[in-house]
């Protein structure tokens, strides 16, 4: 019972965190804040919906060797994703940065000097 | 001109929408291709023929094997092609002096995070190609899942590293090699099969090599066949990436 | 076969199918269709095809799309259909 009202608190936090992102890219300025809620917002939230249904299957199966193995398996997708999205999100990011695409910036600031540097 | 593609395309999707309605349900046990006399053969008796769980490779290696072997010498074919009509002066450097491509493979300075993060995931991937292909029997999976896995691994590796070092590794001339040698293995262990007394692909003769049963013979069998496509189908990929990421010539061979 | 996974998977098949014919900039329009490849992927899955699921996966959404980001790098960007 603890065990299910984890993973579904897991899963629901997930989805709330994908839809954190999906906010966050439709609603940030400028390309580096949209990959930076893009990234940071899906690596989480996959993770968290990945490791609840893990819980949830091991659960639902009596913990059950059979059940560990499929729960291993997903532990390795979630390593997948752990390592290869914030990965993608930087070379995305530098290669937004090497195209010469400026970080929006406020008018007034002193920041804006590394911007006309690039 | 615009108006009247438009015209063809939607007068298509009203047909196919109209079509629709004469399908079968889906996964329906009663449709034409489940309730077939061929289909409800293979159905019952593949398990008992070729103690393979996975019909579709059943199907794929043993009892359509002709099929598979021209596919793979097709996905061969389609390689000599790219090699034959991007490959100016890939076997030997020609030279009168030809434009250099754009590159968009990575030149050194190399960046980190993804070099190292590729380097942990490669083996990683590389052994569920092998998997994948090893394991084709009894889940899905087979020699062009496997071989273009494989080959997605490779290619990984060069965009990330430095192409140059990794294309003097395997040149266009071993990439080629290996791709005879898949469908050498494919035919030669169909032509093997003449020798014992059966016809071409007619695993069944083979029993007198394995210390085994005739079925697992076919079982077995079907494995190294699998084999020879992931050596063909890798290859391939791995030479048409280096082919259309270089423009064709700039990557320096060993033999020039 | 949930048929409201399955129509939401047809929705946006049929959006990134015309997203990627009619979009002018070349490297958007092979993204566009690596997502298709991928989206017809989680369909075959959803069908139970993991066969071709697998395939489309490894072809359509990966390697295909490096071949034609290579092809474009190699060619022009822009379509002038």
């Amino acid at each position: 019972m603890i065990i299910e009202i984890i993973s579904i608190t897991m899963i629901i936090s997930g989805l709330f965190f994908f839809l954190g992102a999906v906010a966050g890219i439709i609603r940030f300025p400028d390309f580096y804040t949209r990959m930076h809620a893009a990234g940071k917002g899906d690596t989480l939230s996959t993770v968290l919906v990945i490791g609840g249904i893990a819980l949830y299957y091991m659960e639902t199966h009596h913990w059950e060797w059979s059940a560990i193995l499929v729960a291993l398996k997903l532990l390795a997708i979630i390593i997948f994703i752990f390592i290869s999205s914030p990965t993608s999100t930087h070379i995305l990011m530098k290669a937004g940065f090497d195209a010469g695409i400026k970080p929006k910036l406020k008018e007034n600031s002193e920041n804006n000097t590394t911007s006309e540097e690039s | 001109m615009k108006v009247f593609q438009t015209i063809i395309a939607v007068v298509l999707g009203a047909l196919l929408i109209y079509a629709e309605a004469d399908f079968p349900a889906w996964a329906s046990s009663k449709s034409p291709a489940n309730a077939g006399e061929l289909s409800q053969y293979y159905i019952k008796n593949i398990y008992d023929e070729t103690l393979v769980p996975n019909m579709v490779t059943a199907v794929l290696a043993d009892y359509r094997g002709y099929d598979t072997l021209f596919e793979t010498v097709v996905v061969f074919t389609a390689g000599l092609a790219i090699f034959a009509i991007l490959g100016t002066g890939v076997m030997r450097e020609k030279k009168t002096a030809v434009p250099a491509p754009k590159r968009i493979y990575s030149e050194p300075p190399f960046d980190l995070i993804v070099r190292i993060s590729t380097r942990m995931l490669v083996p990683v991937i590389q052994l569920f190609a092998l998997y994948v292909l090893a394991h084709g029997h009894h889940s899905p999976g087979g020699g062009f899942q496997g071989g273009v896995i494989l080959a997605a691994s490779f290619i990984m590796l060069e965009l990330s590293s430095d192409l140059r070092a990794e294309a003097a590794k395997l040149t266009h001339r071993m990439s080629i090699w290996l791709g005879i040698i898949g469908i050498v293995i494919y035919a030669g262990w169909g032509t093997l099969s003449l020798f014992f007394g059966g016809h071409f692909l007619d695993y069944d003769m083979l029993q007198a090599l394995f210390p085994l049963d005739p079925l697992m013979a076919r079982s077995h069998s079907m494995l190294i066949v699998e084999v020879g496509v992931a050596f063909t189908v890798s290859s391939i990929m791995l030479l048409i990436f280096r082919q259309l990421v270089s423009g064709g010539y700039s990557i320096p061979d060993k033999q020039a | 076969m949930i048929w409201s996974y399955d129509a939401i998977l047809l929705i946006l098949i049929v959006i990134t199918a015309i997203v990627s014919l009619s979009i002018k900039d070349l490297i958007s329009a092979t993204i566009t269709l690596g997502v298709f490849s991928f989206l017809l992927c989680l369909l075959w899955a959803e069908m139970g095809a993991v066969d071709v699921a697998f395939t489309e996966a490894a072809v359509g959404a990966g390697v295909s799309t490096v071949f034609l980001v290579a092809t474009i790098y190699n060619t022009t960007r822009k379509s002038s259909d």
